[in-house]
């Protein structure tokens, strides 16, 4: 029961978000200067929208957003739109909807943070165990200083040194375009450097943590080899509060593929926001926007469900929830969420994602 | 003789440490930063890149938009283009150090607008709680909610490539976890003894806050701080590779790269140089942000 109500409060709380970010990008969208359909027929974005719009879908651009529609009717179109899922017209791609143009794009945007997301679970794991067993050798010292260095590593900067020597120096795999799989190596690869150096060290520690504990000399003194007690024990213990990095990690991956998408000139959601907000338009900008905003929400709920799945001291917080992460909050005082707690999602959003 | 000196030396150590608390603090810190030979190298080439971008006018062999005809796309090491032109017959090295001047710049002036509105708003939240700490707490979900870079887009879209809009819109996107952050250091400073008894010797709010609490909570500020530049800078180039930094012919790493990445094949030294120093300029940021927490000992691993 309890968890039904803390799943409707945070729903409340979400919708409640969702509106303000709608209010606050439509109005922001409302401060540039002239109007939007004017901006376009000027040439303001991108060249020959005037010609390239039928005449069909101008005047339907013009009965939505046009100068003498009020500008709360505008606002209430496109709210009223982005529920029922008639979004209209895009003024970058006249002959496409702006919800065929999600629909078309979101998946691609997700199957590299996906893929991103099992790459760097997959590496990370094998390096941070070593480095855990080894430790103090040059094999630890080692590969955490290149995790760190990875760690601080962007996406795209990443990426572009995956280019210079995959494709460049050694010109196996193609630069830009999305054809086949050949084309989502270097990307899945450039997205998952970082999350690589953040999930190694955070296997390291929480290994280290475990080989420390009592059980352990237990589990050897019963006479198993090591690599059972390493793999049927310590391993087992130390992945538990690993779904509490990835979670927020998957999340920030989820929208953080725009530079990735714009240096490999991918056609995920990140590229159509940057072409939206570029050339102004703004039914499209308004619904990636929002769906942006709705999906990280959406992440971020689930990654606390999944806290509680895991830690039977937050499931028992539950339903003080939203004081839970206050106290959680002075206690990480230092910002960087690097306490071995379980760090909020939330924290990982400002900064993570670049 | 000896025991002598070992008095004295006894008695500047009790000097020190009857000087005030906050002085020898920071000696301290500064100390456990010098510790760490990683942080304080990069420290230093960060400083040197710094010199060298302010000095840029100075240094660079040409302007940053000097077109040289007929000396177009030169590779790198050619006579009096150590590395090499772009496109247009423009020098890459002296765009290059253009390019860092630009990226300091708007960084660091983001930086510090971003935290002069974090300290007003995570004082004011901090002390006084109760309903300005409800607001501060309902805008912070809402710009969470709100990926920061996202943001930082829309309002240069709307407002324009102008320098300034890019420092508000990259200030804007990071105040919020800086007030929080505030916010949460005086909440916890605030029920400590010390202040407890600052008060009840008459202190008044201000006193209390300014010189109790802030002195205190300027630590994991200042750890934002040395994490929160190289991401402004970041995102200043993030912005220029979407087509929305600075507006032409002012340079911009993004700009540099995103430029000659349509050349990379042929002329891959047009990405080469600019993410080179810009990796150089980032891991140096990362190994000062870690020295700086460690001196400030708020990390436990």
């Amino acid at each position: 029961m309890k968890i039904v109500m803390f799943v409707g409060r945070r729903l409340v709380r979400l919708v409640l978000c969702l509106f303000a970010v709608s209010v606050l990008t439509f109005g922001l969208l409302q401060l540039a200067p002239g109007d939007f359909a004017g901006i376009q027929a000027a040439g303001g974005g991108n060249v020959s929208l005037a010609q390239q719009a039928t005449s069909e879908t101008r005047s339907e651009l013009g009965d939505r957003y046009g100068a003498e529609v009020p500008m709360w009717e505008q606002y209430t179109t496109f709210m009223t739109g982005a529920v029922t899922g008639d979004l209209g017209p895009s003024y970058r791609y006249p002959h496409r909807t702006v919800e065929e143009i999600i629909a078309s794009a979101f998946p691609i945007s997700a199957a590299l943070a996906v893929t991103a997301t099992l790459v760097a679970v997959g590496v990370a794991l094998p390096i941070g165990i070593l480095a855990a067993v080894r430790r103090r050798t040059i094999l630890d010292t080692g590969t955490m200083f290149v995790a760190t260095i990875g760690n601080g590593l962007p996406n795209y900067l990443a990426g572009l040194v995956l280019v210079l020597i995959f494709g460049v120096a050694l010109g196996v795999l193609p630069l830009y375009g999305w054809q086949g799989p050949e084309h989502m190596v270097l990307p899945t690869l450039a997205l998952a450097i970082a999350p690589i150096g953040v999930l190694a060290r955070y296997v390291r520690s929480s290994m280290l943590e475990n080989l420390r504990q009592e059980y352990v000399v237990t589990a050897r003194a019963k006479g198993g080899r090591e690599s059972a007690v390493l793999i049927g024990h310590v391993l087992r213990n130390s992945l538990m509060p690993l779904v509490t990095v990835v979670g927020p990690m998957f999340a920030s991956l989820a929208t953080g593929t725009i530079f990735v998408e714009q240096i490999f000139g991918i056609p995920g959601l990140g590229h159509y926001f940057t072409q939206a907000a570029v050339s102004r338009d703004m039914p499209l900008l308004m619904g990636t926007t929002l769906f942006f905003a709705a999906l990280l929400m959406v992440m971020n709920l689930l990654v606390d469900l999944s806290y509680a799945a895991v830690d039977p001291r937050v499931r028992a917080d539950l339903g003080l929830a939203s004081e839970g992460r206050r106290r959680q909050d002075v206690a990480d005082g230092d910002g960087t969420g690097d306490t071995g707690q379980p760090v909020s999602a939330e924290g990982t959003a400002t900064r993570g994602a670049i | 003789m000896t025991a002598t000196a070992k008095s004295g030396v006894e008695e500047s150590a009790a000097i020190t440490a009857s000087a005030p608390r906050a002085t020898s603090e920071w000696t301290r810190r500064w100390q456990r930063f010098l510790r760490n030979w990683l942080a304080v190298i990069s420290l230093a080439f960060i400083l040197v890149v710094s010199v060298v971008a302010l000095a840029s006018p100075i240094i660079a062999p040409y302007g940053y938009a000097t077109i040289h005809a007929g000396q177009e796309l030169l590779p790198s090491f050619s006579d009096g283009f150590v590395m090499g032109t772009d496109p247009l017959g423009r020098d890459i090295f002296s765009r290059l150090i253009y390019s860092i001047r630009t990226a300091l710049f708007i960084a660091i002036a983001a930086e510090l607008i971003s935290l002069s509105v974090a300290f007003v708003i995570g004082l004011v939240a901090g002390y006084k709680g109760g309903k300005y700490d409800q607001i501060l707490m309902a805008a912070t979900d809402v710009m969470f909610a709100f990926p920061g870079y996202l943001f930082a887009v829309l309002l240069v879209a709307v407002m324009g490539r102008s320098t300034w809009a890019i420092i508000l819109a990259l200030s804007i996107a990071s105040w919020v976890g800086q007030s929080r952050l505030l916010r949460a250091q005086i909440m916890r400073l605030k029920t400590m003894e010390y202040v407890e008894a600052g008060r009840s010797m008459g202190a008044g709010g201000w006193t209390l806050v300014m010189r109790y609490m802030v002195p205190n909570a300027l630590g994991p500020v200042l750890v934002t701080v040395s994490f929160g530049i190289p991401a402004n800078m970041l995102a200043e180039s993030g912005l220029a590779i979407l087509g929305l930094g600075v507006a032409p012919p002012t340079p911009s790493l993004g700009s540099m790269i995103i430029d000659g990445y349509a050349y990379v094949l042929n002329h891959p030294h047009l990405i080469a140089w600019p993410t080179i120093i810009f990796i150089a300029i980032m891991v140096a940021f990362t190994f000062i942000g870690d020295g700086v927490r460690d001196a400030f000992d708020v990390d436990e691993t």
